[in-house]
C-alpha cells in the first residue's frame, strides 16, 4: 500500500503509526507535493495527528536511550527519495530487536544507509556554522541568507543562539523560503511573507539597507582572506574540496572572484 | 580605514606561516548571554586557495622586531614594510568579525619590539580587553613570547584558550646557527612554566568552587621541516617528548616555504610538501594509533618514505604480524591495517558483535580495500595464502594510487 502525507514531520510519522496500527506492509510513503498517482497502487491518504507522532517518537526513544529520534529527523530532513521508507525501516528494526542495539549493526544496510545519510547532514551542518556570513544593517539586525544541500535550518539555530546570544539575527533559506530569526530572547522560525522578514538577495546589496560600516568590514575580511595565502602551495583541488563553488554565492571573502 | 586596511594586510601577510589554526579543544561556554561561545569543536571558516584552513584572525601585532632569524620574513635584516596595531584595531577587527561568522576568534602572535616583556604586556592586554570589557567568549590563541616573565605568562593564561611558543628549529644547534639570539632554554621555560601553573589549577578544582579557567585548549608549538639537515626520527623524537613531557595539545609541522634570501638557509625551489604530509600521517599514527617512534622510523630507516604513508611501510616491514582476522583480532591491531582508520575500525568492532562480518560488509562501512586487502583475512576475499610478496605489495599499491578513479571503477562495474 502508498501513503501519502501532507510533508511534515509529524506526518509521516502519523503513516508510520497508521502501519504499525493496522499492521500493513507500506509500499511506499510519499509527500503530497511529490506524489505521483498511479493506477496499480492504492494510495492512504494520512491526515497529520500530533498525538500519534509523539507516540511513535517515544517508543523508539525508550528502546533506543533516546537515540533514535534525532537520527530519524535528521533522515526527514535530508529531502532524499525514500528517506520516509527509510525512517519506516529504522523504527521497524528497533521494535523488532527491541533495544537500540540494532542501531550499531553497520551490515545492516538500512543502518548502515541511515548512518551515511546522518553522515551527510552533519556535514552539512559543520558548513553551515561555518559559512553563514551575517551582515549588518541599519537597525543593528545581522542578516545572513543559506542555500544548502539538505533543509538543515531547523538544526543549526542552537549553534547561533549560543554564540549570539547578545545580537538579534535572522538566517534566511533562500531555496526553501523560510528562515530562523533571533531577538537575543527567543528564536523562532520565519516565512518569506512575514512582512517584518521580508529580506530578498537584492535588499541585502542595498547599501541604504546596510549599516554604514558593513561594506568597509567585508573588503577588510576579503582583503584578509587574500593575504593569508601562501601562493607557492596553492592548491585549488583542496581548495575546492573544503569550499566547493556552490556555495560561493554567500561568502563575503568569495564575492569579488565571483563577479571576476 | 585605508589605514586600517593597509595594516590588515602587512600584519596578516606576515602571519601567514604560523601552520597552527586549531581552534577546538576548549570550554569556553557563553554562559552570560555575551558574544561567543568557544566550548565546541573548531569550525573552519574559510579556505584559502592553497587549501588551508581559515578558524582564525591570523596576525602579528607587529612586524618590527629586533631579533633577525634566517627563516622569518620580519627579521631585522629584512626589507619589508613594517606596521604596527594598536589594542584598540586588533579588538575592534576581532569583535566585528566575530560578529558577523568570519572566524572562531583570534590567533595574535608579534613581532619583538624592545624586549620581550614590552611585547607580551600588549598582547596581554588586547586578550583581556576582549574578556573584560566585551564579554568576549570566542577563542584566543596567544603566543607566548619566549623570555617574558612568569607574571605576564600567567595573565595570558586566565585570557587566551591556548598559548604556544615556537620552537621553530628542530634542534638547538640548528636553531643557533639560523637564529643567533634564540635558545632552547628560553623556549622550554615557559612550557615548563605554563604546564605546572595548569596542573596546579587543575589540581585545585575539586576543593575550590570557581577555579577560573586557565589555558583550557593546552599549549602548541610549531618546527620548520626542511630549514635544518634534521631527519624524521630527529623530528618526530623531539615531537613525541613534547606531548609526553611539556603536555603539548599539538605539534605543528611546517615545511620551509623559501622566503629568504639568506645564505643561513637552503635555497629550496619548491616547499617539502610531500614530507611535511608524511610527518603529519606519522604524527596522527603517535596520538591516535597507539604506535611509538621507534615503530615508525628506527636507526636503519631514520626518514619516512616518501611513496607510501608510514602505517603502509610498517606494516610491509613487518609482514609477519599480518593477515589481520576482521572477525577476531583486537581494536589495537585492526586499528594498525593499512586502509582502516579510527572510524571504520570502530564500525567493525561494534557491527561484529552482531554478526559474522564479509568482505562486502568492509567495503560499504568505508574500510580502502585497495589497501586492506593485502592485509586482512576475511570471508569472500580472493587472495592466495603465502602470496604475500611486499615488493610486489608495495608496487601495486603505490600504482593504484595513482591510477584514476574511473579506471578502477571498470573494473568492477
Amino acid at each position: 500500500m502508498v501513503f501519502v502525507y501532507d510533508g511534515s514531520y509529524e506526518g509521516l510519522l502519523s503513516c508510520i503509526f497508521t502501519i504499525f496500527k493496522d499492521r500493513i506492509t507500506p509500499i511506499a510513503i510519499n509527500a503530497e507535493a511529490n506524489h505521483q498517482f498511479t493506477l496499480l497502487d492504492v494510495a492512504t491518504r494520512i491526515t497529520t495527528n500530533d498525538e500519534w507522532a509523539v507516540r511513535v517518537l517515544k517508543g523508539v526513544d525508550e528502546r533506543t536511550h533516546s537515540c533514535a529520534s534525532g537520527l530519524m529527523y535528521k533522515i526527514f530532513l535530508s529531502e532524499l527519495p525514500l528517506c520516509e521508507m527509510l525512517v519506516y525501516q529504522l523504527v521497524l528494526a528497533i521494535i523488532q530487536k527491541g533495544d537500540g542495539t540494532v542501531l550499531e549493526n553497520f551490515a545492516n544496510p538500512h543502518i548502515l544507509k541511515a548512518a551515511q545519510i546522518e553522515k551527510m547532514i552533519h556535514r552539512e551542518v559543520h558548513r553551515m556554522h561555518a559559512f553563514v556570513r551575517f551582515q549588518k544593517s541599519r537597525n543593528g539586525f545581522f542578516y545572513a541568507a543559506i542555500d544548502p544541500d539538505f533543509n538543515v535550518l531547523p538544526l543549526i539555530g542552537e549553534h547561533f543562539e549560543k554564540r549570539y546570544a547578545d545580537q538579534s539575527w535572522l538566517i534566511f533559506d533562500t531555496r526553501r523560503h523560510y528562515g530562523l530569526y533571533y531577538d537575543q530572547d527567543v528564536m523562532k522560525f520565519a516565512c518569506a511573507d512575514d512582512p517584518v522578514f521580508s529580506i530578498n538577495l537584492l535588499l541585502l546589496q542595498d547599501e541604504s539597507f546596510q549599516d554604514e560600516k558593513e561594506k568597509q568590514y567585508q573588503a577588510l575580511w576579503e582583503n584578509y582572506f587574500h593575504a593569508v595565502n601562501i601562493r607557492e602551495r596553492n592548491n585549488t583541488k583542496l581548495h575546492l574540496r573544503h569550499m566547493p563553488r556552490r556555495y560561493w554565492k554567500y561568502l563575503t571573502e568569495k564575492q569579488g572572484t565571483y563577479k571576476r | 580605514m585605508s589605514n586600517i586596511l593597509e595594516k590588515l594586510r602587512i600584519l596578516s601577510d606576515a602571519a601567514k606561516y604560523d601552520a597552527s589554526c586549531s581552534s577546538s579543544g576548549s570550554k569556553r561556554a557563553n554562559t552570560t548571554k555575551g558574544l561567543g561561545n568557544a566550548e565546541g569543536m573548531g569550525i573552519c571558516h574559510s579556505y584559502t586557495e592553497d587549501g588551508r584552513c581559515v578558524s582564525l584572525l591570523k596576525i602579528l601585532f607587529t612586524n618590527h622586531c629586533i631579533y633577525d632569524c634566517a627563516y622569518c620574513v620580519s627579521r631585522r635584516s629584512n626589507d619589508v614594510k613594517r606596521a604596527a596595531f594598536t589594542v584598540e584595531d586588533v579588538v575592534d577587527l576581532t569583535i566585528n568579525f566575530y560578529r558577523r561568522n568570519y572566524i572562531e576568534g583570534l590567533f595574535l602572535s608579534s613581532g619583538i619590539f624592545k624586549n620581550a616583556d614590552y611585547t607580551m604586556e600588549r598582547l596581554v592586554r588586547v586578550a583581556r580587553t576582549l574578556r573584560t570589557q566585551h564579554n568576549f567568549n570566542g577563542y584566543i590563541h596567544v603566543k607566548a613570547i619566549p623570555g617574558a616573565s612568569p607574571e605576564l605568562l600567567h595573565e595570558a593564561g586566565l585570557y587566551a584558550d591556548r598559548l604556544s611558543v615556537n620552537i621553530e628549529i628542530p634542534s638547538e644547534a640548528s636553531l643557533q646557527k639560523v637564529a643567533p639570539e634564540k635558545n632552547y632554554s628560553d623556549i622550554i621555560t615557559p612550557m615548563n612554566y605554563l604546564r605546572s601553573e595548569k596542573e596546579k589549577y587543575v589540581d585545585e578544582k575539586p576543593h575550590i568552587k570557581n577555579t577560573p579557567l586557565f589555558l583550557p585548549a593546552g599549549q602548541s608549538t610549531q618546527l620548520i621541516v626542511g630549514a635544518s639537515p634534521e631527519n624524521d626520527r630527529h623530528i618526530l623524537r623531539l615531537a613525541n617528548s613534547l606531548y609526553q613531557k611539556q603536555k603539548l595539545k599539538r605539534v605543528y609541522y611546517s615545511g620551509y616555504v623559501p622566503i629568504a634570501t639568506d645564505n643561513r638557509v637552503p635555497d629550496l625551489s619548491a616547499p617539502p610538501l610531500v614530507r611535511e604530509n608524511r610527518i603529519y600521517q606519522a604524527d596522527w599514527l603517535l596520538r591516535f594509533y597507539g604506535f611509538s617512534v621507534d615503530e615508525i622510523v628506527d636507526e636503519k630507516t631514520p626518514d619516512l618514505d616518501l611513496e607510501i604513508d608510514p602505517k603502509l611501510a610498517y606494516a610491509l616491514r613487518h609482514p609477519e604480524k599480518f593477515p589481520v582476522d576482521i572477525n577476531r583480532a583486537d581494536y589495537e591491531m585492526i586499528l594498525r591495517v593499512p586502509g582502516i582508520g579510527v572510524k571504520s575500525a570502530k564500525k567493525i568492532i561494534s557491527s561484529r558483535r552482531h554478526q559474522y562480518l564479509h568482505i562486502d560488509h568492509l567495503q560499504k562501512i568505508g574500510v580502502v580495500l585497495k589497501r586492506a586487502r593485502y592485509f586482512i583475512c576475511c570471508p569472500g576475499l580472493v587472495v592466495k595464502p603465502g602470496n604475500f610478496q611486499v615488493e610486489n605489495v608495495r608496487r601495486a599499491i603505490i600504482a593504484s594510487d595513482r591510477a584514476p578513479a574511473a579506471a578502477q571503477m571498470g573494473l568492477f562495474g
